[in-house]
């Protein structure tokens, strides 16, 4: 074992736990019901989850395309799009502050945001 | 560029590419996009160690190229050529520090590396630093997964495949 490859292996270990621990402090629980909707870099939906009724809606993607959104009981999620990944769909409901829900093909985002913003 | 070499080359390629979509019908384990097995990866890892540096650049791209094709989602193409890009020209610069016992640990920071330029890639396209909260996510998962494709790659490269029974 030279010392380069030591050095190698602990700046590793190193990056290893400290992405451990910034996913401790990622996966936390949201403090507000704030989302907004973000196309390509600009807000085209922002509203208050504990405020929304039930309801499914669709955005058309600037490209074609498109993404099913659904609001339930306080909780958005994706239930559906016509990209071939469906990595959205995976994700589930808005759970975390620091985790949006990204769909890349469509460059669109589900997050939490500040009242304030607005 | 003999021949015979690139006949070999063209072999890993295809070898990848199966690996590659074979791994496609895999379920993907975890919600988060760019999170994989990147099991056609050990051949990559196989052709750094075995081939100089221009034959393993040729080989990757190409495999990109056509996995990308092949996969039915070529809008990922920047991603992937990004990713395999920055975990390419690394693994190469460290490969002659690196003995044969820790060929894993090359494969790791490849697969660190493949992550960042993921990442760097979708903060460029997207113009938004949102994505940047993937990032922790991806490095856990690129360490398990780049350990494990490293030691396929490590065990293969340690038995020397030899090139006669190949040759005739």
């Amino acid at each position: 074992m030279t010392k380069s490859v030591k050095v190698l292996l602990v700046s590793v270990l190193l990056l290893f736990i400290g992405s451990v621990i910034a996913v401790i402090i990622i996966v936390r629980k949201p403090k507000g019901t704030y989302v907004e909707i973000v196309q390509n870099n600009e807000i085209i939906y922002s509203f208050d989850l504990s405020e929304e009724k039930n309801r499914t809606f669709r955005i058309a993607g600037q490209q074609g395309g498109w993404n099913e959104v659904r609001i339930e009981d306080g909780k958005i999620s994706i239930t559906d799009a016509d990209c071939p990944d469906h990595t959205c769909v995976k994700a589930g409901v808005l759970r975390s502050e620091n985790i949006p829900i990204v769909c890349l093909p469509h460059k669109l985002v589900i997050r939490f945001a500040d009242k304030e913003q607005k | 560029m003999k021949t015979k070499k690139i006949a070999r080359l063209s072999l890993l390629t295809a070898i990848a590419l199966i690996i590659f979509i074979i791994e496609l019908r895999i379920p993907d384990l975890l919600p988060i996009p760019g999170a994989k097995l990147g099991l056609a990866n050990i051949i990559t890892v196989y052709a750094v160690y075995k081939y100089n540096a221009r034959e393993t650049i040729l080989l990757v791209i190409t495999r990109v190229i056509l996995g990308s094709l092949f996969g039915g989602n070529v809008s990922a193409i920047m991603y992937s050529m990004a990713g395999a890009m920055f975990c390419l020209i690394c693994m190469l610069l460290i490969r002659r520090i690196i003995p044969l016992n820790f060929i894993w640990l090359s494969s790791v920071i490849g697969a660190i590396l493949h992550n960042t330029g993921q990442i760097l890639m979708a903060i460029l396209l997207m113009r938004s630093f949102a994505v940047l909260s993937f990032y922790p996510f991806l490095i856990i998962t690129g360490t398990i997964a780049g350990a494990f494709t490293g030691l396929c790659a490590q065990y293969i490269i340690k038995r020397h495949i030899p090139d006669k029974t190949v040759e005739k």
